[in-house]
């Protein structure tokens, strides 16, 4: 029975957690993509 | 009920060939960011955190991890779990105390191994990225052939002949837009996959659970061990001890150090980015088990009330439990949905194909050409030899897929692959992070020790009464053990007279 909670609490937690992060990366992820790809376009020097 | 029958139809299949074309366009378009050898293998050291989060999330959630996850659960239940929670616990700890991850960013280094010259000298990089390119390849043998599995069980097609031809179709595509594009590519399909299949994933969830319905959910089936199903430790659930401990050992070691996570961390902007990166990736780490394990279970519970379906699985003739997943979900996703689903596991096989043709191939290029060569190489020569090494790794992906089956399970050959290398590498790089006395000698030791692990895919570890010293989950731990005293012993014994600091860029 108790394995059984532990299951039940780490399905539930994991399903409304990941959907919570999804929607956070997805607003922040689009932000950083455009900011990464303006940096990779500006002039640099050669590492 | 026809074992192969489905709801995939002609919408689906449009569906799929409209989305698998994107990745390609993607890495035909963003050529032009590619200027230099850094930007090719670690996107210019410019990933912010949630780009990072996605990324890395669009890595390690790959439609391999869907099969050897979804395996998992069809075959043990919820006592599969147990892998899902210690790997996120491991990943969290690094992500909270920085523990490597921190270290290896602030060094600026590309590749594992880079870090090997640094701190033992040129001798020990080369056979750390022979054996890391060596584990890491071995690792990826059976990826070809678990997403061909995918694509039959879900699209119903049962020919023979068609594990080959989904291999050879899914590897040509993977390789078009890996070499074009490098890094900056796979970044930009990392993001949209995650965004595709994380949404398709949470979906299917839903439709799986109400098909099963809540209350079947938590009931083992009445063909299965009832305390097994549900604890890892009980007698009969295919794990015990031993294998947890394994998991301890092995997650830790690979959330630190396996070399397609870790890129993301090198690649990230800062290394506090790089910390903070796998606190919040820990949140996927568990998605990305829990979720497939799921679909497993729910796939066996719909199997077994189906006697067809069920006597498909079971006997001398039984088709291999990699379709139990698919073919459930090829049943229970409308028309449509399961299209995008197919889509999202193909652009996801797509993802991490590309990400571990990257790190192998740079691995070689970095690693074991390069210092070869005395650090003599130009970046566009680095690039080439790098873009040769991605066609040639997928050349054996496609012969090793046709003809090796995984003794045990996937995942089981992939936590022994990867022990060739991680074994070696994570006591390595630990001890010289963090023991002044780690000498060359003790790092020589331990990568070699790694090779041992090499006995956990043989012949003998397949079957029911396999004796636990013959195991492929006591091999694993072993060479763990023996990597780690190897490293003390051999320091030891033969400390460093002179300590290396220059390394090949």
């Amino acid at each position: 029975m108790t394995w059984v909670l532990l299951w039940k609490f780490v399905l539930f937690f994991c399903l409304s957690a990941y959907s919570l992060l999804v929607v956070v990366v997805i607003f922040g992820g689009i932000k950083n993509i455009i900011d990464m790809l303006k940096e990779l376009s500006a002039p640099r020097d050669q590492e | 009920m026809d074992v192969f029958s489905t709801n995939f139809a002609t919408i689906d299949w449009i569906i799929v060939m409209v989305y698998i074309c994107i990745p390609v366009v993607i890495g035909v378009i963003v050529r032009k960011y590619v200027r230099q050898l850094s930007d090719f293998i670690v996107a210019g050291r410019s990933l912010r955190l949630f780009v990072a989060i996605a990324t890395l999330t669009g890595t390690e959630l790959g439609l391999v991890t869907v099969m050897y996850n979804s395996e998992l659960g069809f075959k043990h239940g919820f006592s599969a779990f147990h892998v899902g929670i210690i790997e996120t616990v491991c990943i969290l700890a690094i992500g909270l105390t920085g523990f490597i991850v921190y270290k290896l960013r602030e060094l600026r280094i590309m590749t594992i191994p880079e870090f090997y010259e640094i701190r033992f000298g040129r001798t020990v990089r080369i056979v750390g990225g022979s054996l890391l390119a060596l584990g890491g390849i071995m690792n990826m043998g059976l990826f070809l052939q678990a997403g061909a599995r995918f694509m039959m069980g879900v699209t119903g097609y049962s020919n023979p002949a068609g594990l080959k031809i989904f291999m050879s179709v899914m590897l040509i595509m993977v390789l078009v837009y890996t070499v074009l594009g490098g890094m900056v590519s796979v970044v930009l399909n990392d993001f949209l996959q995650f965004v595709v299949l994380s949404i398709g994933m949470l979906i299917g969830s839903y439709f799986a659970i109400t098909k099963i319905g809540l209350g079947n959910l938590f009931k083992a089936p009445e063909t299965v061990n009832q305390a097994s199903w549900f604890n890892p430790v009980a007698e009969g659930s295919g794990f015990g001890s031993i294998y947890v401990i394994f998991m301890v050992v092995l997650t830790f070691s690979a959330g630190a150090l396996w070399q397609s996570g870790t890129l993301r961390a090198l690649a990230a902007k800062s290394p506090k980015v790089a910390k903070q990166l796998f606190a919040w990736g820990s949140i996927s780490y568990l998605a990305r088990r829990v979720i497939p394990m799921l679909w497993g279970i729910c796939a066996f519970v719909f199997v077994s009330q189906t006697p067809k379906l069920l006597s498909a699985f079971q006997g001398p003739d039984a088709i291999n439990s990699q379709f139990g997943m698919p073919i459930f979900i090829a049943k229970v996703l409308p028309s449509g949905f399961l299209g995008l689903i197919a889509a999202g596991m193909f652009a996801a096989f797509m993802s991490t194909h590309d990400s571990y043709l990257l790190s192998w191939s740079s691995v070689i290029t970095q690693d074991i050409v390069a210092p070869l060569k005395k650090g003599k190489l130009s970046d566009k020569s680095r690039m080439l030899i790098t873009r040769i090494s991605i066609v040639c790794i997928g050349l054996f992906l496609l012969i090793w897929g046709l003809w090796f089956e995984a003794p045990v399970s996937l995942w089981n050959y992939m936590a022994v692959t990867g022990t060739i290398y991680l074994a070696g590498a994570f006591t390595v790089v630990t001890a010289g992070l963090y023991w002044k006395k780690a000498s060359k000698t003790g790092a020589m030791t331990a990568l070699w020790a790694g090779v041992l692990a090499f006995g956990g895919i043989g012949p003998w570890t397949r079957g029911d009464n396999v004796p636990f010293y013959a195991s492929d989950k006591f091999i694993g731990l072993m060479t763990f053990v023996i990597a780690i005293l190897g490293m003390i012993i051999g320091s030891l014994l033969f400390p460093d007279k002179e300590k290396k600091s220059e390394a090949s860029p």
